[in-house]
């Protein structure tokens, strides 16, 4: 990163950065929260909590983005982290936590990883990164790690990335100092089509989404909550027997390189269960896929969001033929690529970075109802792999916790992890009883092991 | 494209790959393996569509396994064998 953090006081968000913000700004304004992602790792004996407090203090020095302020230039302008200012802002805090052993082989995640999803971070004081680490027993009886950020410092690929390169650093096998990201800042100066293309590219792009609207969907949350942020999430670990079993029914049922959308289809089925038992028509489901834009065949970026979005969309009479629906979103995959609306997507989530944010989160909104999509979802593979260890203790498990605001309270994330599928549910308290919870999961995992 | 031959077939899915879909090294062959050299979901598909630009074949979903994407060579021969049928 910081040859260009060296070199510049100021880095701009991505467009997809931008479009984040606009929802940390809604999520601030109306619930008192922020937008704020997580990674978990769940770690045997031996984590060296020093040597990770350390190694994240000097690599906060040396790459200012990570506690650098967020803020327009002049007030006016796009967006920047302002890397000059990173200085006086605060490091990145780590703090350790003692618990007991646990009694259980599985012990539950500590409650302080779901208070952090719902604590504001403060963008002016570059309060960008957190991490809480659970002890048991002093670290003898093992460690929970989770990495909370805000939304536009790292993706989930990055984050993945960015893990991967402290304990890195920690092995001695890269260098703190060492650039990262040596072309952080390429995508802003690569030269880009006219005004007019962009805008017309941004126009179908959104035209494409405002033609959902013409059945809103509902979200278990229902439109624009004002009431607290007050995620929770449960994690579903698959066996190794389960997960070959599910990996292959997604494959065989969806194709050997889009099983999310197997995964996709199986979440709205869960979500329409929940619904049927509350006797209410869900409109449609609207979900935005998130699509990696780093290059392929290198590591990519570190920092920042580098995704675009498409949508699906599928309706209640949908939801009775599995294999339909799947064929229903392979199609529409097909047809989003074929209309360029990945990159469409790019150039209108880069218009965010000059509309005001509750201008861009309204217009977000309005088309579907005063809802953003149904829900969240999301797939990420296999969760570092090649990875075994962590600051020298071995990872027992791993998984993302995407953000999800209160409306529409309900997000789906599914990763590998040494062949088990995790499926990680966040939820807004109080969007679903434990009942309609026990009814998504029992949906879930019934279509998931067909 | 319609009547190109194998080989013909072969170096514009090659050539597809390296300049447009992937950024691979100078040592990524007709023969490297695609799954490794970083190609995903979205890289096949844009592939298939440009192959279908060229060519007038949508090369199914479902043949799309991981024998076919081995390489370029494995890939290109799938659209041939499709290209003759068609």
């Amino acid at each position: 990163m910081t040859s260009a953090a060296g070199s510049h006081a100021s880095l701009p968000l991505t467009g997809a950065d931008c479009f984040l913000r606009a929802f940390d700004h809604e999520i601030r304004r109306m619930n008192g929260a922020s937008h704020v992602s997580q990674l978990v790792l769940r770690l045997g004996p031996g984590f060296d909590a020093n040597g990770f407090r350390r190694v994240v203090e000097e690599a906060a020095r040396a790459h200012p983005l990570l506690r650098a302020p967020v803020a327009r230039r002049l007030g006016l302008g796009p967006p920047v982290f302002r890397l000059a200012a990173a200085t006086r802002c605060p490091m990145p805090r780590v703090e350790i936590h003692e618990a007991e052993a646990p009694r259980a082989a599985d012990p539950p995640l500590p409650e302080v990883f779901f208070s952090r999803l719902n604590q504001p971070l403060s963008l002016r004081r570059g309060e960008l990164l957190r991490f809480d680490v659970v002890r048991y027993a002093g670290g003898a009886a093992g460690t929970d790690l989770a990495a909370s950020w805000l939304h536009m410092l790292l993706d989930g690929a990055g984050s993945e990335r960015f893990v991967r390169w402290l304990d890195e650093c920690f092995r001695g096998q890269r260098r703190l100092a060492d650039p990262l990201d040596p072309d952080l800042g390429a995508a802003e100066r690569s030269p880009k089509p006219s005004f007019g293309e962009r805008g017309r590219a941004a126009r179908a792009w959104q035209d494409w989404h405002d033609a959902m609207g013409a059945r809103p969907p509902h979200s278990l949350a229902g439109p624009l909550r004002r009431t607290p942020q007050a995620l929770r999430y449960r994690v579903h670990s698959l066996s190794a027997e389960e997960t070959a079993r599910v990996v292959e029914t997604a494959r065989s049922r969806a194709g050997f390189l889009t099983p999310m959308l197997f995964y996709l289809a199986a979440a709205m089925r869960a979500h329409h269960a929940v619904f049927q038992a509350r006797g209410i028509d869900p409109g449609s489901y609207v979900v935005p896929l998130p699509v990696n834009l780093r290059p392929k065949g290198e590591e990519g970026a570190i920092f920042r969001t580098h995704v675009s979005l498409i949508w699906f969309q599928a309706f209640p009479e949908q939801m009775n033929d599995f294999d339909g629906l799947v064929a229903s979103l392979k199609a529409q995959r097909v047809a989003a690529i074929r209309a360029r609306q990945i990159e469409n997507g790019v150039h209108a989530m880069d218009f965010a970075r000059f509309a005001p944010r509750r201008l861009y989160a309204h217009m977000a909104r309005r088309a579907l109802g005063g809802e953003l999509c149904s829900f969240f979802f999301a797939f990420t593979d296999a969760f570092l792999p090649g990875l075994a260890s962590f600051f020298g203790a071995r990872i027992v498990d791993g998984f993302h916790v995407p953000p999800v605001p209160p409306s529409p309270g309900s997000c789906v994330a599914l990763s590998l992890r040494d062949q088990r599928l995790n499926l990680t549910h966040v939820f807004q308290r109080g969007v679903l009883s434990e009942r309609e919870l026990a009814i998504f999961q029992e949906r879930l995992r019934a279509d998931l092991l067909g | 494209m319609a009547g190109a031959t194998r080989e013909e077939l072969v170096q514009r899915v090659f050539e597809i790959l390296r300049d447009d879909l992937l950024r691979a090294g100078p040592d990524f062959t007709p023969r490297s393996n695609l799954v490794a050299a970083g190609l995903d979901s979205l890289a096949v598909t844009q592939l298939m569509l440009a192959t279908e630009e060229s060519t007038g074949v949508w090369v199914d979903d479902s043949l799309l396994t991981p024998e076919n994407l081995e390489s370029a060579e494995s890939l290109a021969s799938l659209v041939h064998r499709q290209l003759q049928g068609s």
